[in-house]
């Protein structure tokens, strides 16, 4: 199987860097799925997750506030500006970044359903990593 | 004998201040590992973002007629106003990097005063602050307590007035000057014009064979927010550069201060055994000529 080398690049370091199967990004326009050989493409993103199938079949989200993408056929670079990974080690680590995620969201998201939209896709995601 | 305990007191607290100059070494060396590798991680998110912004600004530039539209990329050669930030640390004890970061900032103002630019002076750091409120220059605003602990947040929060001043063109340029880390025993001095962004460097052929494609219709969209982002971490690299190269000017001044105090400690015990030595002397001269004078 194929991967694209996937790079999530926030002010204070690196948050993801390593291939992956394929990525949701919340495009300004609508949330888009990229794989492979994707044609390049360099888009704004706005406040939402960022869904990355990894390369041995587990899924990771990260909750972004604003970002783009740049994505050239076998790379794609995230610029954010603030993200939270939903991961951990423990439970108490999980929902620690989950709160951490939520109060991200909700410090730049207008609209509620948004907020709430992203809080059950993080809660679900986190819900399957326990 | 008073002169033999004037010397002691004297070697007690010095080898004091030693003890103090060596803990704060090391701690800044500490502080220093810390800074530097929060520098380095956040070098990455630097590059990328230059490299995006060039791309989509040589793009427009090649494609558009007219070029680019965008204040934030128009080389303005007759500037009127212009906003100056500087960042200094808000402790002193680090030799000469506060200073060093002052002069320059006296010199660009210095500068645009000749070419009757008017100068909105904005401070970063206690130590920049204080000299620039006592020779009663005029600052638009003073921000403490930032330089020592960067942060994305605040420092984006004073960024903005400066971006939002330039987009609505109150001001022309953006500058920011600081002390920033090259190696551990060197600093480098930066004076970087952040606004209007010099992307004149990248060739309109470069980008030919990559392909790249927009969502149409916000290129130009992207670039202005882009280029906030682009200012926002300016301001907040230049921040954790300068703690970087405050710790190792600490360091280097905090080293210095160590060995000067071991150096006068040693002078100071050569003096304590002449003194001593005098003094024994003194006392067996008394003797002796006590006992001569009995005979």
């Amino acid at each position: 199987m194929e991967t694209l080398q996937l790079e999530v690049l926030t002010p204070s370091g690196p948050i993801f860097n390593g291939p992956a199967k394929s990525v949701t990004l919340p495009g300004e326009e609508g949330e888009f799925g990229v794989l492979p050989e994707h044609v390049s493409l360099t888009t704004l993103l706005q406040a939402g997750v960022v869904d990355i199938q990894k390369e041995n079949g587990k899924t990771e989200s990260i909750v972004v506030n604003w970002g783009v993408v740049q994505i050239t056929h076998d790379k794609v670079v995230v610029l954010v500006d603030g993200a939270v990974a939903i991961r951990g080690d423990s439970e108490g680590d999980i929902a620690k970044a989950l709160d951490e995620a939520k109060s991200l969201i909700s410090s730049v998201a207008d609209s509620n359903t948004m907020i709430a939209s992203v809080s059950a896709r993080i809660e679900s995601a986190a819900h399957n990593l326990v | 004998m008073a002169n033999l305990k004037e010397i002691q007191r004297q070697i007690k607290s010095v080898s004091n201040t030693q003890k103090t100059t060596r803990a704060m070494k090391l701690v800044s060396t500490a502080k220093l590992r810390r800074a530097e590798e929060l520098a380095k991680r956040s070098r990455l998110f630097a590059q990328k973002t230059n490299q995006v912004i060039a791309e989509i600004a040589a793009r427009i530039q090649c494609n558009k007629v007219g070029g680019i539209e965008n204040r934030c990329f128009l080389e303005n050669d007759a500037p009127e106003m212009i906003d100056i930030i500087f960042v200094t640390a808000d402790k002193g004890l680090c030799g000469g990097f506060n200073m060093q970061t002052i002069k320059a900032v006296k010199r660009v103002m210095a500068e645009y005063k000749n070419k009757k630019v008017k100068i909105r002076l904005r401070g970063i750091g206690k130590k920049g602050i204080e000299f620039f409120n006592y020779n009663e220059v005029e600052m638009l605003d003073e921000v403490k307590n930032l330089s020592s602990a960067p942060d994305m947040q605040r420092s984006s929060e004073f960024m903005a007035r400066s971006i939002d001043d330039f987009k609505e063109g109150k001001i022309d340029a953006v500058y920011i000057i600081y002390n920033g880390y090259l190696n551990v025993i060197t600093q480098q001095l930066h004076v970087n014009r952040v606004l209007p962004v010099d992307v004149s460097a990248y060739e309109c052929d470069v980008e030919k064979d990559s392909m790249l494609e927009f969502e149409a219709q916000d290129e130009e969209k992207m670039l202005d927010s882009l280029v906030t982002k682009y200012a926002e971490y300016n301001m907040y690299y230049a921040l954790i550069d300068s703690l970087a190269a405050e710790h190792s000017a600490r360091m280097q001044a905090m080293d210095a201060a160590t060995n000067n105090a071991k150096e006068m400690v040693n002078s100071l015990k050569v003096k304590f055994n002449k003194a001593r030595q005098e003094a024994i002397t003194t006392e067996l001269i008394e003797i002796i000529s006590g006992v001569e004078s009995m005979k």
